[in-house]
This record gives C-alpha cells, structure tokens and sequence, in this order.
C-alpha cells in the first residue's frame, strides 16, 4: 500500500439508535472541515439518518453507498452511509431489543472492512449494552466483542485519552470488589508493556514514560492501609522497568493527576475502572476519548455513553466524536507509515 | 448578636502555617467574622510575620509549650508535634468551658503528629477525644460551595465493599446533610455516588447500587433529606462542579479525593464534622518544600475561618445550647 497516498475512509458504526449517535455523526460530518477531519462514512441506517438530519437548523445532506471506497467521490457534499436496514421504526431515547442484530452488523462490518484493508479505522458510536444482553450479546463491552471478531492473541487494552492525561485502567468491568480480586502482578505488567508499545508505535510518544497509580488510599501508606502496593504493585513496577520502560510509582492516586505530576509521565497505568475515568472526566469532560490497543486494526470511540436522556432532542455535544475520528486518523497514519 | 470567638492555630511549626496566618491577620476582613484568638508561642508568630495583636486586631494568648525548641523550616520534628498536641488540647479545654464557640488551625503534619506522642489514628479522633465526644465524627472537604464527604476513609479497598451498608451509607447521608445545615445550608442537594463501574450498569458490574445504596438513598428522602443517585463516580463531581448539588457523598477515599483534588481543593477547607463545636482547617498540607519561600497563600485558611464562623453563628442563632 502506498505510504503517502490517501488514507482509507474511516468506518463508523452505527450504535445505539435510540441514542445520540447518529446526531453526533451527523454533527461531526457537518464539521468536518473545521476540525480538519479524516475521511470517514456511517455504517447505519439512511432512513433514520435522514429522521434526525431534518431536526436540523441545516440538515446534512445523506448518500448511500455500496462500498467503503465510494466515501471518497460523496464525503465533500454529503454523510457516506453504507446501509444497514433496522428492524423497524427507531423511537428517541427508547432502546429496542429488535434493532440489536443490526447495531450488531454494523460493529461486525466495520471490523471486518478494517481487516481487509478497506477502512483506515474504526470509530464505534455507543452502545446500550442492556439492551443487548438481552438480544443475546455475550460480551461485558465493545472492547471484548472487537477482540473476539479481531481473533486478538493478546487481551485488548483501553486507553482513555483526554487533553493532557491518558489512562489505562489494568481492570475494566468488574464490580469493583472482583476488579480488587482480579489485580495481579501479571496483569500490570501485560497491560503496561501494551501500553509502552502503543504510545510508541501510535502516539510517537519516545521513550514512553509511564506512572503506576497505587490501589489503596495513599498507596497504602506502607501496608498500613492495604498490602497490594507492596505485594503485587510494587513487583510490577519492578518488572516493567527491567523491560528498560521508564516507569514510576506505586504512586498515590489522589495527587497523580494534578497538571504538574502529569508532566512526568505520557501514561497512567490505574488499577479499577474509576481509578482512570474520574480524572479523564474531571479533566476534560467533553474531549474524552477511548483507544484499544492490542488489536490488529485502528479502533476508537467517544468515552461518553448514549444519552438516552438527550436522543431526538439535537442537544448533544459531538466533541468527543470528533477527536476520537481526528485520533483514528492519526494513528491509522502513523501505523501506515511506521508498521 | 455578638460575632463568634474563634481560636486560631498556627499548626506545625516547621510549615508554611505561621506565614499564612500572618497574611491572613494582616487582613482586617478577617475581623468581620469573627473575634479571633490566636493561641501560639510568640517566637513561632513572629517568625512567620504575623503582625502584632495590637495592630492586626486580635487576642493573643501565649503558649508556649515547647520553647526551647528551634525552628526547623521544613523538618518534621517531636518537638512541633509535641507543641500541636498541646495546643489541639488546651483549645478543646477551652472549648468545652464555653470559652470559644469554634477553632481553626493551620497545617499540621502527620509525621510530626506520630513522632510528638499521638496516640490515635489523627488530629480529628485526638480532639473528639479530648472534648470528650464518644458519638460519631467524620471529615467533610469543601471548596468554594462543593462539599464532600465519604462513607469508608482509610481502609483498603479490599475492605470498602464489605462496609457498605445500608447502615453505614445511610448515616453518612445524614451526617452530610447535618453538616451542610449547620452551615447554614438548609435543605442541601446530596448526590450519592455509586461504587462500581457505570454505577453497577443495572446490575451487570456489581450489586451494592441495587441492594445497598439505592435503598438507602430511598429511606434518607423519606426521612425529607434532598438526596439522590446513585450516580456513576466518574461525572458526579463534574454535575456538583456545575452546580447540580450542594454534596457528594463518596464510597471510598480517592472516589472524592482525585476528584477534589483536580478541582482545586488545595484552596478547600476540611470539616471535622459530627463534634460538638466547629473546628475547621485548610484541605492542604504543611508545604515543606515550599516554607519561608513567600509562595504560601492563605486562601484556604480564610474559607475554613469563613466556615468555622458560619457554623459558631448558626449554632449562636439556633440558640442550641
């Protein structure tokens, strides 16, 4: 493939469409010169598409396509849509069971456009994951689906990006008493050392710096409030630096966010969920973006959710949209040029 | 009525809490909200600059419990913590005899605090001890309108979900709603914060929101408490930001502290809340780093002064006692 000619479209999925995602899209197209977006096209459906345009002061114009590489002729005048048709009509804000194969097929075509080459990346919208598990879907989140359809060797890595801070939480979603149980030395350095690379290969970021947040209230104090830090942190810090990465902590979770300590690092390793989405959002509320790392293609997503509360009301902020497709550009660039 | 009588402390010798009680004596503002004691060895007052009581408008009472003692700016030293502790107690003796309706103190630092003999887990649990309160006590964080406070504080998180009960979160909501009141907040909006991820997703991340915190969110509005949730940890601090509630009640410690922390509460005020008499300090540390440098800002010590005196008055005008 060449190097420096154009990039493959992007591929969007369409999400949950009861949800903001198809307004948000619609938004991100309508500013896609001002925010100097990649190329991309919505695998979704026209019809309602079109249904949440017209709510519009200035309704986005819609083309169907047939293939990922017609974006290119429509993307100037007017949203690519590969279509997916739903199962039905789509009520704002009311999630239903019978649109999950579609909001399915979508994710499933996107990857496997990625795979072939055909998409420079993937930027899933969100999904309702209830709404879903009742249709049958087996996994915890988007992160692990994509895994399975990528046939991924290593277990996959969120990264949440935001303006000045990045964050991997080492366990996702658990209930924070299993995500305690979970941590394991082996866990930490997996998912540091996917992390170390990854800053390299898709943020250019030489040599990677990275902090390791304690688990307990002050880094447990020296065992006096929890001996994690000790037994299993601590060896994996010891661990990752013998694999040469610049690397500190356990540090104290409360005091590693501030803008001065985050100069000393390009990335927070944390260890619960929270742990790393509490900062991203207090930091950066509408800019938060997710990133996996360790499969084969380029995916991220906004880091928000679908705001069934805000569906059908054009309120919705496309922010996180928008920086999560600029980033899909930039890494799918970058891995194009670098491997 | 008569403006409350507040003590004042430096706290740690060694800190920055001599400078910024200078700065903020040396404001006459101050002495709009209070009548204000200042309870120090004068050596320590006059080497953080503190303007003289005759001048700067407030009452001196000399202590000067450990005054052979240098000063050593940026140490952590027996003889400092030594000099808190006494000074913590002689300041809870004068607050039980209806001497003082409230106290403030500058940093102190824990270090010192263990080297000079405290015997107990920290400054707040040593001064229920020596006013003689037995009940329950809590820390509250406020910066500018936001208060915090949390159910589970300095245990491993391994042991956090096992102390969430509908006992102990619901008596956290009360204690924050009593707290908020007795600052003259009538009818604060508490949001209640979840404990697992997305608030437990419905029940695919955990339970507790379901079996714990939501019926206890349920029984402290039936008791005509303004609370709700719970809601995910990772936006409810950014909603309180923006002015959706007055309160987060938090599950575990850094839950509130990143949070807080990234919100600015080096400028924030903790509340020992639950005693019998306001005490009120600043949410930042002793600064070693940075003592006798002139960067030290007395901004967090004026809100806890704010606060404390907000609170002596409510009690005052509650006619209480």
């Amino acid at each position: 493939m060449a190097v420096d000619g154009p990039l493959a479209p992007i591929a969007i999925t369409l999400g949950e469409p009861a949800g903001i995602g198809p307004e948000i899209t619609l938004k991100a197209w309508h500013r896609r010169v001002f925010h100097d977006l990649p190329l991309f096209y919505l695998i979704g459906d026209p019809g309602l598409l079109r249904g949440v345009a017209k709510k519009m002061s200035s309704p986005p114009p819609i083309k169907e396509i047939a293939e990922p590489a017609e974006a290119a002729d429509v993307f100037d005048t007017a949203l690519p849509i590969l279509p997916i048709a739903l199962a039905g009509r789509v009520k704002p804000g009311r999630p239903n069971t019978r649109h999950a194969t579609a909001v399915m097929a979508a994710i499933e075509q996107a990857v496997s456009h990625a795979r072939a080459g055909a998409a420079a990346a993937v930027v899933t919208n969100p999904i309702q994951k209830s709404v879903l598990h009742k249709a049958g879907f087996k996994h915890p989140g988007h992160t692990e689906y994509l895994a399975e359809l990528c046939a991924a060797k290593r277990s996959p890595v969120m990264l949440l990006s935001c303006p000045g801070l990045k964050a991997v939480p080492v366990t996702i979603h658990l209930p924070l008493q299993e995500a305690v149980a979970a941590l394991t030395t082996d866990l930490i350095v997996e998912r540091a050392l996917t992390t170390a690379a990854a800053l390299e290969r898709d943020f250019g970021l030489s040599p990677p710096r990275l902090a390791v947040a304690g688990l307990n209230p002050h880094a447990g104090e020296d065992g006096e409030l929890g001996s994690a830090e000790r037994d299993i942190i601590l060896p994996a810090v010891r661990r990752i630096a013998a694999e040469g990465i610049d690397v500190a902590g356990p540090l104290p979770a409360d005091s590693m966010f501030h803008a001065e300590a985050r100069r000393a690092y390009d990335a927070a390793i944390c260890m619960y969920h929270d742990q790393a989405l509490i900062p991203i959002k207090t930091i950066a509320f509408e800019f938060g973006i997710n990133v996996t790392l360790g499969l084969p293609i380029v995916r991220t997503s906004p880091d928000h959710g679908t705001a069934l509360d805000l569906a059908g009301r054009n309120e919705a902020d496309p922010a996180s949209l928008i920086s999560a497709i600029g980033y899909a550009g930039l890494i799918a660039r970058r891995r194009r040029r670098f491997g | 009525m008569s403006k409350p009588r507040i003590i004042l402390l430096p706290g740690d010798r060694n800190g920055i809490g001599p400078e910024i009680l200078g700065k903020l004596l040396a404001d006459p503002a101050c002495h709009q909200w209070a009548d204000i004691e200042v309870m120090a060895d004068p050596g320590v007052l006059a080497a953080g600059g503190v303007p003289a009581a005759a001048t700067a408008g407030y009452r001196l009472l000399p202590f000067s419990p450990e005054a052979e003692a240098p000063i050593e700016p940026g140490q952590a030293t027996a003889a400092a913590g030594r000099e808190c502790l006494a000074a913590l107690s002689r300041a809870a003796q004068r607050l039980r005899d209806g001497e003082a309706d409230g106290l403030v103190f500058a940093p102190l630092n824990k270090q010192a605090l263990h080297l000079g003999g405290l015997a107990q887990a920290d400054e707040m649990r040593f001064l229920a001890h020596e006013l003689g309160h037995d009940g329950a006590c809590g820390e509250l964080n406020v910066l500018a309108e936001l208060w915090t406070t949390r159910v589970t504080s300095h245990i491993p998180l391994a042991d956090v979900a096992g102390r969430i009960t509908p006992g102990s979160v619901g008596q956290t909501i009360r204690f924050a709603h009593d707290s908020l009141v007795a600052a003259g907040r009538p009818a604060p909006r508490i949001a209640v914060a979840a404990l697992n991820p997305h608030a437990g997703d419905g029940g695919n991340f955990g339970r507790e929101e379901i079996e714990v915190i939501e019926p206890a969110v349920r029984r402290a509005v039936d008791d005509g408490i303004a609370a709700e949730g719970p809601f995910p940890s990772d936006t409810v601090f950014v909603r309180a930001r923006d002015g959706a509630f007055d309160c987060v009640v938090t599950m575990f410690h850094d839950q509130g502290q990143i949070a807080m922390k990234l919100l600015g509460f080096g400028q924030g005020v903790t509340v020992l809340g639950g005693l019998p008499l306001p005490i009120t300090t600043c949410g930042h540390g002793t600064a070693y780093d940075i003592v006798g440098t002139g960067q030290a800002t007395d901004g967090a010590l004026r809100n806890a002064l704010r606060i404390c005196a907000a609170m002596a008055g409510n009690n005052q005008n509650g006619s209480a006692r």
